[in-house]
């Protein structure tokens, strides 16, 4: 048998994730390369809605019934990454009516299966909806948590072969007579789990092939082989309440327009968000107003978001791509459908395919044509199979469990414990060792802390995206530091300084446009902990470590005095 | 920004998700929990039994994390919480505690076995108003009955009811037979005219209350009730005795919150009706006032409910507030047997109304009385609570400082609002204990 292809993919999100598991199911060696931790681009800053297709049924159409289709395939594959909370589309009464029925027939046209609701039948789903609503339509919308779901796809990848190095940024792009053969890798701490304090470093990957799945990067990893490739970033931004205002994801029925959806997820709600073109991926402008104007907006289907406390906002960039041809000058007008650029065909560039456009529900469909399209190359014959095989965590599992005989957990937390975990539950709750909660808010426990260091190294940020510890109501405030302690002993004290130092930094920046009524309090509180308990206000430029010899040693081992009595 | 208009408050559907609703969404609640946890430093059961996560986690974490569609995720725990109220007083951010731990155990008790014992226990009594009611029919009988050794036996491995305590002693004259025997309203009436004409008080001065005397002072210490309108007709008030049922206050602590919900219309209707005549509602338990002040709003969509919580008095502090006590009581003299020293122990859901300080402060100037404060620890019965057989020692362990702190104070005699209170410290310490208003009777009325 001859060897099989080597494949370099890309970019750690859900395309290249799925891409990464689609490949390696097939029986390719792939490695996969990311400049941060899965999900650090796009697929982190989204607002988790698992499309019906109904957004998408009036402009684009064919964007709509590829929804439809991978939110039934991910209901399956993806269970406990999903969660169906149903959908609505809320009519005011200065919305139009012309387009309500312009979106039922779309949905119709595209197979999305749909109810009129009246305002009272809405109210009776979400009873905070605002009083003055009309009507509704509800769709099969659901939550997804992107980052279980990438995380997921990575380790079914793994488990088929696959290699991921996250922390590993693409330097270049080797092209050897008019071909790609590699990539140029800088690891911020070496190959393999990312450890804080290691000493990194550059490798060339050789490859037979290499994918850019790097979504509104994309461009930039074109420019390395001397292509054009152009994404138009948008900016979007997204806001995080405390609590969960809905269980259902409401939407407003109007066409395309700012500030239309709110999306329960986990124990928070995610308001969503704006479309707004920007030159540069990483660097963008974040402003307090398009925070303040969507929670305006929003208030007007669900009028106690005014009033409700929001614990952090971020924005992300949606990869869109258009031919050049089109030239849309408004990005709401680009379209939401992927693109495949074989570069060989286009730019006469050899082993370099680029994935633009599209969107987190469609991942696996996307990963799937990028798949079929190498494997083609290659000669490789294995279907794709990504569409009904279970990904790890999501094998058959109940949720109903008595979590107190089982895994000595009070109810909530096992329940949400084992949402988190799916069919992993067992393996990572039965423990013969105390299991703490670690993060009260989003009651995690150790044993999920362990499990999640285990996949992922000293990388607390990691850790979070893995487990939501630190995602609740105090941001970290309480849990940041118990994290960090979880990393010893099998980590120093270098390490775990390091690691809990970048947790904390992550935590404050999201909270920076949350800092008003609550959670200003909870800021100020986590401040005064931090300071009087960590030495969190230590002025960096003063430089000298804690002299900890200079504090009381506490008893002697004799029981007798203590030093300085 | 959208031009939509501004939905109006009062527009056709009000949003209320207490409206005829079966269950209830508390989660947004959890939005001022800024988690520093002074709530659980303040709790008397986590202070003593290590297991029990305490009110954070039963309230604003729990809420956050329990599924609105599934009653299924309340933690047992819930059950363990005493329903001191402690929390909701040591909460700097205003977090609604109290409310989500009742319905939490509302919803936990919702979907308890109705065929379990501890059910039917706690339902029994939750609801000692109607065994109380019985009990008044044939007092003597009760009494020597309810502590009959065997029975009692009996009743701890049956139903889980400890039998390490007493059962209160039954009144031979109910107060409000007394009350009736006494002549009732008119008579009232016509005895604070007279004192209102001694006094030189306008002859129609708008003195009026509605006595929510609650279970206790009706059945077994029929004395305070006693007290109560002699205090409040010797400052030229008229007193009524509306159609009361219990306040609640037993039934919130066990989740059965449709009982409480009955209780509460009839409290309710009868005070409203009340209190738009211009009747202020008076009650001399703490519990009872806590109740229609603080849970039945928190709870209840009942009409008039905000009226009647406005309008609800504790007895002392509604003469604190309206009369000048502390000179009369300058004036007064006391001998016989209340002339003495007290322990005071100000229960907890005095303490939530603001009011633990009142009798020391009150008494400080009535000669040959001495009220010392027995300190700020919660007696640990909580009404019902300390009558569980799975509880009796949680509920004794929280008691053991009180007990300490009485046992040191001068005197031989307990003095608190709160009629459950007063059965723990007699338990603990064997000393009889007697109610403020007792001593404000026997100072300005004997």
């Amino acid at each position: 048998m001859v060897s099989p292809p080597h494949v370099v993919v890309i970019g750690g999100g859900s395309t290249g994730a799925g891409i990464a598991r689609d490949l390696s199911m097939r029986g390719v060696e792939v490695t996969l390369v990311e400049q941060g931790n899965l999900t650090h681009g796009t697929t982190g800053r989204m607002h988790g809605l698992l499309h019906s297709g109904g957004r998408y049924a009036v402009s684009d159409q064919v964007s709509a019934a590829e929804c439809i289709e991978e939110n039934r395939v991910l209901r399956d594959i993806a269970s406990h990454c999903v969660e169906t909370t149903g959908g609505l589309f809320v009519k005011r009464p200065e919305d139009s009516e012309a387009y309500f029925q312009t979106k039922l027939d779309g949905c119709a046209a595209s197979d999305i299966p749909t109810e009129v609701l009246s305002a009272e039948e809405a109210r009776a789903v979400e009873p905070h909806l605002a009083p003055d609503i009309e009507k509704a339509i509800s769709v099969p919308d659901g939550a997804v948590d992107p980052f279980r779901l990438v995380v997921a796809n990575a380790a079914s990848a793994r488990d088929h072969g696959a290699r991921i190095e996250t922390h590993s940024t693409v330097t270049d792009l080797r092209v050897e007579d008019g071909e790609v053969v590699g990539v140029e890798v800088d690891h911020a701490s070496g190959p393999g789990k990312h450890v804080h304090g290691t000493e990194g470093g550059t490798e060339v990957i050789r490859a037979d092939h290499v994918v850019n799945a790097t979504g509104a990067w994309a461009g930039r990893i074109g420019a390395m082989a001397g292509v054009d490739i152009e994404v138009r970033p948008s900016k979007g931004v997204m806001t995080v309440m405390n609590t969960r205002q809905v269980d259902t994801v409401i939407n407003r029925c109007r066409p395309k327009g700012d500030a239309d959806i709110i999306v329960p997820h986990e124990t928070a709600a995610i308001l969503g968000t704006t479309d707004e073109e920007v030159d540069d991926p990483e660097e963008y402008p974040e402003e307090h107003w398009e925070v303040d104007a969507m929670i305006d907006t929003l208030a007007e289907l669900v009028p106690m978001l005014r009033d409700a406390r929001t614990i952090r906002s971020f924005w992300g960039v949606r990869p869109l791509y258009e031919p050049p041809s089109v030239d849309s000058d408004d990005p709401t007008d680009i379209t939401r459908d992927y693109f495949l650029l074989d570069h060989a065909e286009r730019d006469a560039l050899d082993g370099l395919t680029t994935i633009v456009g599209g969107k987190l529900t469609t991942y696996r469909l996307m990963a799937e044509a990028v798949s079929d399209h190498v494997c083609e190359r290659f000669g490789v014959s294995a279907d794709c199979r990504t569409a009904d095989v279970s990904l790890p965590g999501s094998e058959a599992f109940s949720v109903l469990r008595d979590y107190m005989d089982e895994f000595g957990l009070r109810s909530p937390i096992g329940r949400r414990s084992v949402e988190r975990l799916g069919s992993r539950a067992d393996d990572v709750l039965e423990t013969s060792s105390p299991n703490p909660t670690v993060c009260n808010c989003e009651a995690v426990t150790r044993a999920e802390i362990q499990d999640a260091i285990g996949q992922s190294g000293s990388d607390l940020n990691a850790v979070r995206l893995r487990t939501r510890a630190s995602m609740g109501s105090c941001q970290g405030g309480f849990c940041c530091h118990r994290l960090a302690g979880e990393l010893h002993d099998d980590h120093g004290e270098a390490v775990v300084r390091e690691a809990w130092d970048d947790l904390l930094r992550e935590r404050w920046t999201g909270q920076r446009h949350a800092l008003w009524g609550e959670q200003l309090s909870q800021a100020m509180l986590n401040y005064a902990l931090h300071v009087t308990t960590q030495n969190r206000d230590n002025d960096p430029a003063d430089g000298d470590p804690v002299d900890f010899g200079a504090f009381d040693a506490g008893v002697a081992a004799d029981g007798g005095d203590q030093r300085g009595d | 920004m959208s031009d939509a208009s501004q939905p109006d408050a009062d527009d056709e559907f009000p949003i209320d998700v207490f409206d005829d609703d079966p269950g209830f969404d508390l989660r947004s609640g959890s939005d001022s929990c800024y988690k520093c946890s002074t709530c659980d430093t303040n709790c008397p059961v986590a202070e003593v039994d290590d297991d029990f996560p305490g009110p954070k986690f039963q309230g604003p974490e729990q809420w956050r994390l329990k599924q609105r569609d599934d009653e299924h995720t309340v933690d047992e725990s819930v059950m363990d919480c005493s329903n001191c109220m402690r929390c909701d007083e040591a909460c700097p951010a205003d977090v609604p505690l109290s409310q989500m731990h009742n319905a939490a155990r509302g919803e936990y008790v919702d979907g308890m076995s109705k065929l379990s014992v501890k059910y039917w226990r706690n339902r029994l009594l939750a609801n000692y108003r109607t065994s109380a009611f019985l009990a008044s029919k044939a007092p003597r009988l009760a009494n020597a009955a309810m502590n009959f050794g065997p029975a009692r036996w009996l009743l701890e491995k049956t139903m889980g009811i400890t039998s390490e305590r007493e059962f209160p002693a039954f009144a031979t004259e109910t107060f409000r037979e007394w009350w009736t025997r006494r002549g009732g309203a008119d008579g009232s009436r016509r005895r604070a005219r007279e004192r209102r004409a001694a006094r030189g008080d306008p002859r129609d001065a708008d003195k009026k209350v509605a006595y929510f005397h609650g279970c206790y002072a009706n059945y077994n210490t029929t004395e305070v009730g006693k007290a109560m309108v002699r205090v409040f007709e010797q400052f030229g008030y008229e007193v009524v005795v509306p159609d009361q049922k219990c306040s609640g206050t037993p039934m919130f602590a066990n989740g059965m919150l449709d009982d409480a919900r009955r209780h509460a219309e009839v409290n309710v209707s009868s005070m409203a009706d009340l209190v738009d005549q211009g009747y202020d509602a008076i009650a001399s338990c703490t519990s009872c006032s806590m109740a229609l002040r603080q849970e039945y709003p928190e709870l209840f969509d009942i009409e008039g409910v905000d009226e009647v919580a406005a309008h609800t008095f504790e007895a002392v502090e509604y003469l604190r507030v309206h009369e000048d006590l502390r000179g009369a009581l300058a004036d007064a003299e006391i001998d016989g047997a209340l002339a003495e020293e007290f322990a005071y122990h100000a229960p907890c859901h005095a303490r939530n109304q603001g009011l633990e300080r009142q009798a020391v402060e009150l008494f400080r100037d009535l000669d040959d009385v001495g009220v010392t404060d027995v300190g700020d620890s919660c007696s640990g019965i909580s009404g019902t609570y300390g009558w569980k057989e799975e509880k009796y020692n949680t509920s004794m362990a929280i008691g053991d400082e009180m007990f300490d702190h009485m046992e040191a104070a001068e005197g031989q005699t307990g003095m608190t609002e709160c009629p459950t209170c007063a059965m723990q410290m007699e338990h603990g310490t064997g000393y009889e204990v007697r109610h403020p208003l007792e001593l404000l009777d026997a100072a300005l009325v004997a």
